[in-house]
């Protein structure tokens, strides 16, 4: 874009001394307009649309939080903050809440140790490797209404091949929906399944710019291929990894789509197994919005979801920043 | 640098955002241009009116009829909110039987039926599924009624002969007048064949119980919940649980994907089957099952499982076009037809009583007299009363019985928790 000349002469802390403003023609005036507002004009639509499908609903659902809101009849009358309170003495929510803390942990951990491998052997330098970089990210790429059907067969009770293979080694047949550790392992597994290559290929992406140089010095030093994995590499991407970890926690906390269709009662029953075993927190605010048409308490918990991200997410960032500044 | 282009880069960036903001807000909406009515009909699974339809557009050349289909259990979520958005509702949408109570309080949202003369239409159907789709004491007909599930119960014929009961199906109706004596054979089907299971869930039994009482979870007099203290609750939850403790029952969840693996393995051999779920044991066994499953009459009498019914929603540009439609479709001629190619029982006496529908077998089950066998369950059901907020108390005890027949609790301790669980949705 041109650079008006003005500009150069204004701002860098002195104070602007505008070139006698009559002398500027309409066109001077209208570069300059430019200039200053076009950058704004350009970036508006994104603000508009994530002010239109983004912040007013976000600001409508704590509105709705406040009342007795029916889903269809609407309002019903205001009734503050009572939908928070009974909220916070509701044992299926604090229920669901720890379920999504602990398919979060379960599904992310082990997750990005594996995307960190799996990206270490891709950096290497293999035969075909578009081949396998574009393999690892087909897991994500499939409909997760697919790899669930998929799943749920897999984990089957009666006839599943994951109880079919346990067989083999003398390991009696689990009931995967009907166990809390069992459901949440096979959730878990769908959802490393899922975004297990992703995070390789953001990881494997970042590799690429740690100077080889260092490597040449660490090798030529006689460090292990481990040593120099842990002591270059990862350090080298340290803002990548706070990066898929701050994006894996929210992705975490919202978990739905995996759970819900693991559970054979579907949304009929929404509960998440027969005794919310597997409900996470979002299922809670399907299973109270859509099925029992509480839309005021379905928001009250999506804002409680909204601020325990929030919250994740700060302490995450900290953690994982001073983490970061340690190296 | 000339300084026009800049000038013209401004207008340019304006004006795109301004298309984006008014392509943002202008939506879709109106009629065909070629001066046809649209209308469009929403439904689950297979309402059989496909060819209907074309017909009806044949002698309405003025009408365009666009059929959408979901899932049953995203169709009334969807409804619900389409209906609080105050758009993007079909013109016609279909309501299911254990669906339509929750409905009926928001009956606003609705085009009352009575308005265009379907009060006229009563005589029509059975009074029951009548009364179902009313409110108001019968002023405001919020439905016109579609199909009905009826009752009866399916059962493999070679697992009974393995088991050495009888396989004809009048003699397979008599061995269980009553649900108690369905529990006696269960256990000689056991004690002879233990590694199969006697039925599919304790769930559907468990419903098809509690549907042959008056009253459920709710009191008829004033709909209030009264599943803690009716005597009947308890005693059907007792005798389906009673299964699940016995590990009598496959343990699955009714029409799930594992169903139909249990379905093609032939794990179990008797399953509750109301008029459409033939089609559904017909998919889930298989070609090779044709003639091993048949149909007797359930325990206890008939009793109605499903069925469902064509509502209006406000919201339609052509209310009235869409009544005619929906008049259309549940008369007795189109209902008749219907269950010729689907199977879907009739709600109206005067198409399940044809003899046309009464001679109707069904060449998979053995050809069982489909007709005959459900037209009598619907003559001789006694109602059951759905209250406002049955679909919320109905997964309770589901869940309930689904922790009995893993083992995870004992029948006191889970109805216990059930009834706890049923009050808090029921608020």
């Amino acid at each position: 874009m041109t650079v008006v000349p003005e500009r150069t002469t204004a701002g860098r802390g002195t104070t602007p001394v505008p070139p006698s403003a009559e002398r500027l023609s309409w066109r001077d005036k209208l570069g300059r307009w430019d200039t200053k507002y076009t950058p704004y004009f350009i970036i508006a639509p994104f603000f508009v649309v994530f002010g239109v499908f983004g912040l007013y609903p976000l600001l409508f659902t704590a509105w709705v939080s406040l009342h007795e809101w029916q889903l269809i009849d609407g309002d019903q009358g205001f009734t503050g903050l009572d939908n928070y309170t009974e909220l916070l003495s509701d044992k299926n929510f604090w229920n669901a809440l720890g379920n999504t803390v602990s398919l979060f942990l379960l599904s992310t951990v082990p997750q990005l140790f594996a995307a960190l491998g799996l990206a270490a052997l891709l950096d290497r330098g293999l035969r075909g490797r578009a081949f396998w970089r574009a393999g690892v990210l087909l897991p994500n790429v499939i409909s997760v209404a697919a790899v669930a059907l998929v799943f749920a067969q897999l984990f089957g009770r009666d006839f599943g091949i994951v109880n079919a293979l346990l067989g083999v080694v003398g390991i009696d047949p689990v009931d995967w929906r009907a166990q809390t550790w069992a459901s949440h392992l096979a959730i878990s597994s769908m959802v490393m399944w899922r975004w297990t290559g992703y995070n390789a290929l953001i990881y494997l992406a970042a590799m690429q710019s740690v100077p080889k140089d260092m490597y040449e010095s660490a090798m030529l030093d006689g460090a292990s291929r481990w040593r120099v994995f842990w002591s270059i590499t990862v350090p080298g991407i340290r803002p990548t990894i706070l990066f898929t970890v701050i994006v894996s926690t929210i992705g975490g906390m919202q978990l739905f789509v995996e759970p819900q269709l693991f559970d054979p009662g579907g949304t009929a029953t929404g509960t998440g197994g027969d005794d919310r075993q597997f409900q996470t927190l979002v299922m809670y605010l399907y299973e109270k919005g859509f099925r029992l048409f509480d839309a005021g308490y379905s928001s009250a918990i999506a804002w409680v979801l909204f601020l325990l991200i929030l919250v994740v997410a700060v302490v995450n960032f900290t953690v994982a920043r001073r983490i970061a500044s340690k190296g | 640098m000339s300084r026009t282009p800049v000038g013209r880069t401004t207008a340019i960036t304006a004006m795109a955002v301004t298309a984006t903001l008014v392509a943002a807000c202008s939506g879709g909406g109106g009629d065909a241009g070629d001066g046809k009515i649209k209308l469009s009909i929403g439904v689950f699974s297979d309402f059989g009116y496909t060819d209907l339809i074309e017909e009806y557009q044949a002698s309405h050349p003025g009408i365009e009829i666009e059929q959408r289909t979901v899932k049953m259990e995203q169709h009334h979520t969807q409804l619900a909110t389409q209906l609080a958005g105050g758009r993007g509702a079909a013109d016609i949408v279909a309501v299911e039987e254990g669906n339509i109570a929750q409905f009926r309080q928001s009956k606003d949202k609705f085009v009352n039926l009575a308005d265009y003369g379907a009060k006229d239409l009563e005589s029509q159907w059975a009074a029951w599924k009548w009364n179902q789709g009313t409110t108001d004491g019968g002023n405001f007909v919020l439905g016109l009624g579609t199909d009905m599930g009826s009752l009866a119960l399916c059962y493999r014929r070679d697992l009974f002969e393995a088991a050495g009961l009888p396989t004809d199906r009048e003699e397979v109706g008599k061995l269980w007048p009553t649900w108690d004596e369905y529990l006696k054979v269960a256990d000689t089907f056991t004690r002879k064949t233990p590694n199969v299971k006697f039925v599919d869930t304790a769930q559907n039994v468990y419903k098809a119980i509690l549907d042959q009482t008056e009253e459920g979870y709710f009191a008829k007099a004033d709909d209030s919940f009264i599943a803690d203290s009716n005597a009947k609750v308890e005693q059907a939850f007792a005798l389906a649980a009673s299964l699940g403790e016995k590990k009598q029952t496959g343990a699955l969840a009714p029409f799930s994907q594992d169903w139909n693996v249990a379905l093609k393995q032939a794990s179990f051999a008797t399953t509750t089957c109301p008029a459409w779920a033939l089609a559904l044991i017909k998919a889930g066994a298989g070609d090779e099952a044709a003639g091993r499953w048949d149909v007797a009459a359930a325990p206890g009498g008939g009793g109605n499982w499903g069925g469902s019914f064509l509502a209006v929603p406000k919201q339609g540009e052509h209310p009235e076009e869409a009544y005619e439609l929906a008049k259309w479709l549940t008369a007795p001629e189109q209902q008749k037809r219907i269950f010729k190619e689907t199977g879907n029982l009739p709600s109206e006496p005067a198409a399940y009583q044809d003899p046309e529908v009464t001679a109707t077998t069904n060449e998979y089950f053995n050809s069982a007299p489909v007709g005959r066998i459900f037209g009598d369950s619907a003559e001789n059901l006694k109602p059951t009363y759905r209250g406002t907020k049955d679909s919320k108390v109905t997964p309770v005890f589901n869940n309930a019985l689904s922790r009995v027949e893993s083992g995870k609790q004992s029948t006191s301790d889970a109805f216990d928790q059930a009834v706890q669980e049923a009050r808090d949705a029921a608020k």
